[in-house]
């Protein structure tokens, strides 16, 4: 038989509910590879690969992704490194969400536990 | 939706999930603005060391004509972590919002089912909803692109803004004007509104297949 604790409770669990750090990480990290492989296949698509003008932005990103080319192969390429930054931003947001969850009950219960030392 | 339970002896307490949604959100907003506006600070700094400038064609100087203010520079560097705070800590508010509407369901699913225990509540993982993620999502980025883009027309630049009209190549119909601006809006709309259902259904999936494993 379920209490009014029991749903006070029931609201805190649920609304304090963690992240999943794997899920986050795999799904931020599929995000990313699958946006940058649409911006590539795109313009592979259109034939504007190699216009001097359009994709010029996007082959850039060279610079930073060493391998990554506006081509089919460049582009799986580009989905690794995507993909990487990707898992580590998720990574990042999950742990940094559970802290947080972790670091404000811990203040919560020092600071209760000083009005309770005050109070005696 | 059914805010309180079946039982009228036990209620779910509204105060207490007001202020639980209060804080959740701001400490949400403070996640995601904190990694919005730090990767947006270490992309540019990323850039300077490669030797871009603000003269130089690069994808992060396209980023300038949509946030005012924002370049290759080092003090671009510190409007970038602005808005990328912003713009973080909005999408994290409206994440955990959506992720809040589900709240009142949960709660009542625990109080009126006999088989879930008390443990079985200190695993509970936050879920995303895809469609309603995707709506609000969707809505703010499109809503972001009309916004700059109506900016470019007003002050009478959109004759020069090659740049921006580069974004036709991914957002059909896009041009920087009024009408251009709407449909490229939509169909930005569309984009993320398919990224998001993307995240949701992998993140879901992914918790569903570790909640079964560790029963």
């Amino acid at each position: 038989m379920r209490t009014q604790d029991n749903a006070d409770k029931a609201v805190l669990m649920v609304g304090f509910a963690r992240m999943d750090v794997l899920a986050m990480s795999i799904a931020v990290g599929v995000v990313a590879a699958f946006l940058l492989f649409m911006l590539t296949a795109v313009l592979l698509l259109k034939g504007d690969a190699g216009d001097p003008f359009i994709g010029v932005n996007l082959k850039e990103l060279a610079k930073y992704f060493p391998g990554y080319s506006v081509s089919w192969s460049g582009s799986l390429v580009g989905m690794l490194y995507a993909g990487g930054i990707g898992l580590i931003i998720g990574f990042c947001t999950a742990v940094l969400w559970n802290l947080m969850h972790i670091l404000y009950i811990g203040l919560v219960l020092i600071r209760g536990l000083w009005w309770r030392m005050l109070a005696d | 939706m059914k805010k309180n339970t079946q039982h009228p002896e036990v209620r779910i307490d509204d105060q207490l999930v007001h202020a639980t949604v209060k804080l959740n959100v701001k400490l949400f907003a403070l996640v995601l603005g904190l990694i919005g506006g730090l990767s947006f600070f270490a992309l540019t700094h990323l850039a300077l060391s490669k030797g871009v400038t603000v003269d130089k064609l690069s994808p992060l100087n396209l980023l300038g004509i949509f946030l005012p203010g924002y370049e290759v520079s080092r003090t671009g560097a510190w409007i970038g972590l602005l808005w990328g705070t912003i713009l973080g800590a909005v999408s994290g508010a409206i994440i955990y919002r959506i992720y809040a509407r589900s709240i009142y369901d949960q709660v009542n699913e625990y109080l009126n089912s006999p088989t879930i225990k008390d443990s079985d509540l200190e695993g509970v993982t936050l879920r995303f909803g895809g469609h309603s993620l995707g709506l609000a999502l969707g809505s703010l980025f499109a809503l972001a692109l009309f916004v700059t883009t109506s900016w470019l027309v007003i002050r009478g630049t959109a004759g020069q803004s090659y740049h921006a009209n580069l974004l036709s190549n991914y957002l059909p119909g896009y041009s920087v004007s009024f009408l251009g601006s709407i449909i490229g809006s939509a169909v930005l709309f569309a984009f993320v509104y398919v990224l998001c259902q993307i995240l949701s259904v992998v993140y879901n999936s992914i918790v569903s297949v570790r909640a079964g494993r560790n029963t």
